[in-house]
């Protein structure tokens, strides 16, 4: 490897697109997300930094760690949460610029996407509050729920790419590739079902208002979190601004690929644009009209219609 | 450069805990007006914390009854530093009409320092949120004091 391969790469890790772009463009999205629920409630709301200012404050306070807590594992936890969900970002294509391309990326990022919400897990149980246990047991009830209509999507979005001939993949990159040839995803009318079932997916994913069981902080006082303060509660918050970018990121590979203007900068313009669209969409409209769901109608809700639309989609991938 | 980046945050993303020693419900209505799109306390960054471990501002409404006098202040030191207190109402001053009862244990400056008194038996909620911008710069105060 060259020395100005290995510059590149350190620059995509560490700058574009990787940890720092990522951490501010998420931080955007969540300021974004807030003053635009603000103004539906008729209120003027934060200033689009106020979650960066969050972060910071949370970095200036005490970390105070329980006494019945596994010290390890709960200083650990929100480190390793985020640090997988920028090498998710390296492997999603962002207006055709991708940092590292697999033969299945898709299946990557399906895995790596576990790891935060996991690590929530992993860390709230290792607080020893009850609240964190039940937080917990929620979040894996949420996870189980989202994760079968995101496999089906992601199966019926790799089968369904190309008219002619039998055609599967999970490489992003082939997907944006097919895009661009033959128009994005999201006017291919068999596909639209499994994108409705993405724009419900990502806000259970990121772990925002109606499907948040898991951190409901008027029930469970924000469930796994409810023993984190300082630094690793400003990490937690910056993952959960991180996933918003992810998530909507994820989507405009899958169903929004392959516009291109010939510029490459311009693309990747056009592709934060198109994240922040969706996440008003899937995130925001949905934050500010609806209040939380119960464990079990999020559960159904899931594996029933969301599947149900994501199944569609596969099924008529295949026989249409 | 970080530190005085961090410093100025503390005055602008101040998290509330709310806690109710024994309080008639008046103080609490008027903390949930302050929040409504009416008067939008969200706009100066308060936002309330679903728990102590994530406050900077402990909002204390009510007399300090028997019952809740150990639990409040269990409650206050589970908060992180820098925090600041903060008594909404007569109440937690002066015990107001509740004084010389058998289960008040009141008011509240026996057992902690308060840094802010928000007077009013109901405060409105112009004064509250002039209360809790005055509670955020010395929330910066003592950030800046830490280390």
């Amino acid at each position: 490897m060259e020395f100005t391969d290995i510059l590149i790469y350190a620059v995509y890790i560490l700058i574009f697109p990787g940890a720092l772009f990522t951490c501010l463009f998420g931080l955007w999205l969540a300021g974004v997300d807030r003053k635009v629920v603000a103004r539906m409630q008729k209120r003027k709301g934060p200033p689009i930094s106020q979650p960066a200012w969050d972060f910071l404050k949370l970095c200036g306070k005490e970390t105070v760690i329980p006494a019945h807590a596994a010290r390890g594992v709960y200083l650990a936890a929100p480190y390793i949460g985020l640090a997988s969900l920028i090498v998710t970002v390296l492997f999603i294509p962002l207006g055709g610029l991708q940092a590292f391309s697999t033969g299945a990326d898709t299946v990557v990022i399906l895995y790596l996407l576990t790891i935060p919400t996991l690590a929530m897990i992993f860390g709230g149980s290792a607080s020893g509050s009850p609240f964190a246990g039940v937080g917990a047991s929620r979040t894996m009830v949420s996870i189980m729920a989202y994760e079968l209509p995101f496999i089906l999507v992601i199966l019926a979005v790799g089968k369904g790419m190309t008219p002619d001939g039998y055609y599967f993949t999970f490489s992003l990159e082939q997907i944006t590739n097919v895009q661009s040839v033959f128009g994005p995803n999201i006017f291919d009318w068999r596909l639209l079902p499994a994108a409705v079932a993405m724009l419900l997916v990502i806000p259970c994913e990121v772990g925002q208002h109606p499907f948040d069981v898991g951190e409901a902080e008027t029930e469970i006082c924000e469930g796994p979190l409810v023993e984190y303060s300082g630094k690793p509660l400003a990490v937690f918050k910056l993952s959960h601004a991180i996933k918003m970018f992810v998530m909507t990121a994820l989507f405009c590979a899958l169903f929004l690929g392959g516009i291109t203007t010939g510029m490459l900068w311009l693309d990747v313009v056009l592709a934060l644009c198109f994240c922040t669209a969706v996440t008003l969409v899937s995130m925001t409209l949905l934050n500010a009209i609806s209040a939380r769901w119960r464990v079990e109608q999020l559960f159904k809700f899931f594996w029933t219609v969301v599947s149900g639309l994501a199944l569609a989609s596969l099924l008529l991938v295949w026989f249409c | 450069m970080f530190k005085k980046l961090i410093d100025n945050a503390a005055a602008k993303s101040p998290w509330l805990f709310h806690i109710n020693a024994g309080s008639c419900n008046g103080c609490d209505i008027e903390l949930v007006a302050v929040l409504t799109p009416r008067y939008d306390a969200e706009r100066l960054g308060f936002k309330l914390a679903g728990t102590p471990r994530h406050a900077d501002i402990v909002v204390v409404s009510g007399p300090v009854t028997v019952q809740s006098k150990d639990r409040v202040l269990r409650t206050i030191e589970q908060v992180p530093d820098p925090k600041v207190i903060v008594t909404l109402g007569s109440c937690p001053r002066s015990c107001n009409v509740f004084k010389g009862s058998y289960s008040v244990a009141g008011p509240l400056d026996k057992y902690v320092p308060i840094d802010v008194s928000i007077a009013g038996c109901a405060p409105k909620p112009e004064a509250i949120i002039d209360g809790l911008a005055l509670a955020a710069k010395i929330l910066k105060e003592k950030r800046e004091a830490m280390k």
